[in-house]
């Protein structure tokens, strides 16, 4: 679906564009600068600490209205590519509603361990960064944008992780499973006491598609990172399983109350080997069936046979 | 009721819809109705209407819109999503139904123990400010919140003045809120600037307005309706039918949805959207101040 022919590039891109209204960042502090081939104005107000080239994010600096470029262009429709044109054309540009709803989110992140994923937490993000809390109204599904921003947000640490880690390469499919979802689950461990919130909010059935679109991309993600290359019917089949065993462990770590989360980690294992001793078995079921048809078709046809030359 | 929502975005047109924009303002300024006026006389004849019909203003929105205008201002309000703290402006919010909605929004807020997360906040005082150029309307407002019992900790201030210059500083109101009166201002641009130019960094403008229909059959009842049925209860009831005509003169007039939404983004509003109620009857436009 998403991975199977694009480059990860491309991919990254085209979860933007899913994403229209949220916009990624890269772990909290930093921030990140995109820069196109075509023009650059007036950069005296940038500031990059770092600059990804490939992947088109931007964000504004807090202190400076910075100029920045449209994003998510590269796979953009031609709304977007309209603004461009606008903003190149006036030498002072300004801030766009969508970064400061980034900058909100964020904000808010680090208050929702004392506040929850809840609106109080948006508008105590919201004083922290400038804005008047009103804003937190002109967010459409106010806690689930925040929920969302932050899966987006942990789905970018494991794609950078899975980048970075050489030795996932060298594992067995099962055991690159069983680490990767501990990353991401160790990722969300500082929320965790107020963690039920939030797949809550995501189930209800307004936020339903983007999360299961998000799951959906996390799953897609893992199996790949596996060695997984595979495009039919067994490809639905093995990211369901990882579904199931992601959201088990995910509501394991909930009531987990072990030290580092030991306990859940071992749980995560167990239901791995489960799924593929079960893959297992259902090939084996597979082949006797075959077999047990074949014979059968023998038979049949020698009595059809016998039956008729009479 | 239809939903109808459209995103706007900010952009700094170079070759601007100026020549439409502008004749349509001027024209805008100089209608009162159907008739053309001149426009310092459109504020007096505007100010007359509502001063004939401030006693019978709430009755009357009772009757033509068959109580419907209570839901449009609650729907105002939920989109407002007011907080504890806030600092507020209606504008032409004479008689203080929205106003009044925002407080009760505000105290069930409260009542669902916000507190933890707003200890500071709650120090910052809610502030509604209720602005009208119609003194007559402003004593309606009064009178009405008295009787039940608003604003009785100081948080509605009433002030008379003009939407088109506002006495309020820059950068002071979280929100907002023109309902139903926005038709009646003589220069809408110089109106949206202000709103502009009060809201703080974040700040949210809403807009309620009766607007322009466009489904097929639905357009010529709702005509029929406007131009039949209204004069005809403002007669009985306010014995005052020519306000109302004009009343529906001006509906017509005004600029559509798309174009008043451009307007909006014109005056520097960011995320400008409007939502279409009943079937375009009615439209809440928003936008922020970034």
């Amino acid at each position: 679906m998403y991975r199977t022919a694009a480059k990860r590039l491309l991919c990254s891109a085209r979860q933007f564009n899913g994403n229209a209204a949220l916009r990624f960042r890269r772990h909290n502090a930093l921030i990140t600068y995109s820069r196109f081939s075509t023009t650059e104005i007036n950069q005296p107000f940038s500031n990059p600490h770092s600059i990804h080239d490939a992947i088109p994010i931007s964000t504004t600096e807090i202190e400076n209205p910075t100029l920045y470029d449209s994003t998510s262009s590269s796979t953009s429709s031609s709304s977007t590519t309209d603004e461009d044109s606008h903003r190149f054309e006036s030498p002072k540009s300004k801030t766009k509603y969508e970064d400061e709803h980034a900058r909100l989110l964020s904000a808010s992140l680090v208050h929702v361990m004392k506040l929850g994923w809840t609106e109080t937490a948006l508008m105590a993000g919201a004083k922290d960064v400038g804005l008047s809390p009103s804003i937190v109204g002109s967010l459409s599904r106010k806690e689930a944008a925040l929920v969302e921003f932050y899966m987006d947000d942990c789905l970018q640490r494991l794609i950078d992780k899975i980048d970075t880690d050489g030795s996932l390469k060298n594992l067995t499919p099962s055991d690159c499973i069983s680490k990767l979802i501990r990353f991401r689950l160790e990722i969300q461990a500082p929320y965790i006491s107020t963690w039920p919130q939030a797949p809550s909010t995501q189930a209800q059935p307004v936020n339903v598609p983007t999360s299961f679109k998000q799951r959906a991309m996390l799953v897609d993600e893992i199996w790949h990172a596996a060695g997984d290359n595979a495009s039919d019917l067994d490809w639905y089949a093995k990211r369901t399983v990882l579904g199931g065993i992601y959201s088990t462990t995910e509501i394991y770590m909930l009531t987990d109350g072990s030290a580092d989360f030991r306990d859940t980690w071992a749980f995560l294992d167990a239901r791995v080997k489960d799924a593929f001793d079960l893959k297992k078995t259902i090939q084996e079921a597979q082949y006797l069936a075959e077999a047990v048809s074949t014979g059968l078709g023998n038979t049949f046809e020698e009595f059809v046979g016998k039956v008729f030359r009479r | 009721m239809a939903l109808g929502i459209v995103t706007k975005r900010l952009g700094n047109k170079l070759f601007p819809a100026l020549s439409s924009t502008s004749r349509l303002l001027h024209s805008h300024a100089t209608s009162f109705g159907f008739k053309h006026v001149n426009e310092e006389e459109k504020a007096r004849m505007v100010g007359d209407v509502f001063t004939s019909v401030a006693k019978n203003y709430d009755t009357m929105n009772d009757l033509m819109s068959a109580g419907l205008h209570r839901l449009w201002k609650e729907r105002l309000v939920s989109m407002l999503n007011p907080f504890p703290g806030m600092k507020h402006l209606d504008v032409a919010g004479g008689t203080g139904d929205v106003a009044f909605r925002i407080l009760d929004n505000i105290n069930r807020v409260k009542q669902r123990g916000l507190q933890d997360g707003f200890n500071d906040a709650l120090e910052a005082k809610t502030q509604i400010y209720v602005c009208d150029i119609n003194p007559n309307m402003l004593n309606v407002g009064k009178q009405r919140a008295a009787e039940k019992g608003y604003g009785e900790d100081g948080s509605l201030v009433w002030v008379e003045g003009n939407a088109e210059s506002l006495s309020f500083q820059d950068d002071s109101m979280d929100g907002y809120t023109i309902a139903f009166g926005i038709r009646n201002v003589t220069h809408i641009e110089k109106v949206l600037s202000e709103a502009h130019r009060v809201l703080k960094h974040g700040g949210r403008f809403l807009c309620l307005e009766l607007s322009h229909v466009s489904l097929p059959i639905f357009k010529e009842l709702y005509d029929l309706y406007s131009f039949s049925v209204i004069p005809r209860i403002g007669e009985m009831v306010a014995g005052d039918r020519e306000s109302y005509q004009y009343l529906v003169e001006s509906i017509r007039r005004f600029p559509p949805q798309e174009k008043f939404a451009s307007m909006i983004a014109d005056a520097g509003f960011q995320k400008v959207e409007y939502e279409n109620l009943v079937g375009g009857v009615v439209a809440i436009h928003s936008g922020i101040k970034i």
